[in-house]
């Protein structure tokens, strides 16, 4: 975040999110603009999650080993959890990256 | 719904030991990518067409196309689902190589490494003077562009292009990338069956993608692939050995000035790197082919096609990604006379020509639809180098 500080010389810089370069506007309402960039992140991340869906679908189904009920009762313990949490923190990450870059 | 094709999924590209490790939601994630840029050309297209034909303009030049069109809705909304596919294959990749960088740049040194008496074939020049016009574009919005290192060593942006360039052109370019490579090497054996070159040179070769075809119909020439990215040309030649080709020089060189020989060399190709190069670098890239040509050489550049001959609207679809692409010189490239700078850097005028090349197909099945600028079909301009004493009727 303070890469720009000298004294913080980092050996190993992470790679910039900025890119170079305007970034066009194609609405009248900057918003919109943003708001169609967030909508097509969550047009892929839905899928993404329907592909692991269906992914664990037919693999329980090849294995003969869940019925939807366990689904339904599920509760993650505390380790999974807090996997779970890092996973919706990424998936933010993703949602509103035209915010943040 | 009408029936799309499939863009090629993650798990049929050429998997190779530099690649990219992935997991289930990345490979998910670009594959989504792909359908959504398979959507937009082949869903969304149509409508800014019909948009504009129900407009019942004539326009005159793509100029004209671009005021009747720029604030439809149709035209719009194309436009915000391409540029978000561009901006997101980004992330995506971007996210995937961040959290292995160290583990590719090992892999790289693994790979590139000299094995037993063998020197290794890739020839960085730290001393280069890499042109502004390259390492200050982030092209095709990649942050940093092709030649940005952030570690030591980096193949970052190298290992992000190769993980994720089927998404972007959904498949089309085959399970290598290499659909330019392999319509080159198809246009090669049905034109000129006689003509084997013993020594090739490849301009802005990039990671390889399109050189590697070349060592496939012609086994025993010298191959020589050079570019201004160190990450490029790092992760090219890693890539080359772990797909089995270990006899291609990846060379840092500026390709507008090379330190090879003049009349050394028999074919000078290039594969999309006119519409990267400046306007003062492009005829200079033009002559430096025609330096390094030999008598009975043949030079040839893959691109997309010129605007001049295509009509208003079309030109105007293909010059998005001029606007809207962090492409700056595209436009510029397309507007140009190709042919005749051929001749002005020297080449003899009935000895420059234009074609087409396109690919042969890796599956039967799929169609060679038009995509505005990403099916894999290129325009080319090339010429024959004149024998010594020959003349135009000779
Ligand atoms: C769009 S990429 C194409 C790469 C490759 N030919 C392919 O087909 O995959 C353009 C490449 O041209 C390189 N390039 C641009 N100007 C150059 C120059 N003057 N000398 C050498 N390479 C150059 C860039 O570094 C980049 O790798």
């Amino acid at each position: 975040m303070y890469s720009h500080l000298p004294h913080k010389a980092d050996p190993n810089p992470p790679q910039p999110t900025t890119l170079r370069g305007r970034r066009p506007e194609f609405t009248d309402d900057p918003m919109l603009d943003r708001l169609y960039a967030i909508t097509l992140a969550l047009v892929t991340e839905l899928s993404v999650t329907r592909a692991r869906v269906d992914t664990l679908e037919r693999l329980l189904e090849r294995k003969g080993l869940v019925d939807s009920s366990e689904v339904e009762n599920f509760t993650p313990d505390e380790s999974e959890a807090a996997k779970r949490g890092d996973i919706q923190q990424q998936y933010l990450d993703r949602i509103f990256r035209v915010l943040t870059e | 719904m009408p029936r799309m094709h499939h863009p090629l999924p993650w798990h049929r590209i050429a998997h190779h030991d530099m690649l990219v490790e992935t997991t289930h939601d990345e490979r998910a994630r670009l594959d989504t990518i792909a359908h959504l840029n398979v959507f937009a050309a082949q869903r969304l297209a149509p409508t800014v067409k019909t948009a504009f034909e129900r407009k019942g303009v004539t326009p005159s030049d793509r100029h004209e196309v671009r005021q009747a069109m720029e604030r439809d809705p149709a035209f719009r909304a194309w436009s915000l689902v391409r540029r978000n596919t561009m901006e997101m294959r980004q992330k995506t990749g971007r996210d995937i190589v961040g959290r292995q960088r160290e583990s590719l740049r090992e892999k790289a040194d693994r790979l590139n490494a000299a094995k037993g008496s063998q020197q290794s074939r890739l020839h960085l020049d730290p001393s280069l003077d890499v042109p502004r016009y390259v390492s200050g574009v982030d092209q095709h919005l990649m942050q940093g562009g092709y030649t940005a290192e952030w570690l030591d060593r980096d193949v970052s942006n190298a290992a992000n292009y190769d993980a994720g360039m089927f998404a972007t052109v959904g498949g089309s370019a085959g399970p290598h990338n290499d659909a330019a490579g392999r319509a080159l090497c198809e246009w090669l054996r049905r034109e000129f069956p006689a003509f084997v070159p013993s020594r090739i040179v490849d301009l802005g070769c990039g990671l390889g993608h399109n050189t590697l075809p070349l060592r496939q119909i012609f086994p025993t020439a010298e191959i020589i692939a050079v570019d201004v990215a160190a990450p490029m040309l790092r992760y090219g030649h890693a890539r080359a050995r772990a797909l089995g080709v270990d006899d291609i020089e990846f060379r840092q060189e500026d390709a507008t000035r090379t330190s090879l020989s003049s009349h050394s060399v028999d074919l000078v190709f290039s594969t999309m790197v006119l519409h990267e190069t400046s306007h003062e670098a492009l005829p200079r890239l033009l002559q430096e082919s025609h330096r390094l040509l030999r008598g009975g050489g043949l030079c040839i550049h893959l691109e997309q096609p010129p605007y001049r001959g295509l009509n208003p609207f079309e030109q105007f679809m293909r010059d998005w990604d001029g606007r809207y692409n962090n492409e700056p010189f595209w436009s510029a490239l397309h507007e140009s006379d190709l042919r005749q700078m051929m001749t002005k850097v020297g080449f003899r005028e009935d000895l420059v020509f234009e074609t087409r090349c396109v690919a042969p197909s890796w599956q039967s099945s799929r169609p060679t639809e038009e995509d505005f600028g990403r099916a894999p079909a290129w325009y080319a301009v090339g010429a024959w180098q004149a024998v010594e004493g020959s003349t135009a009727e000779g």
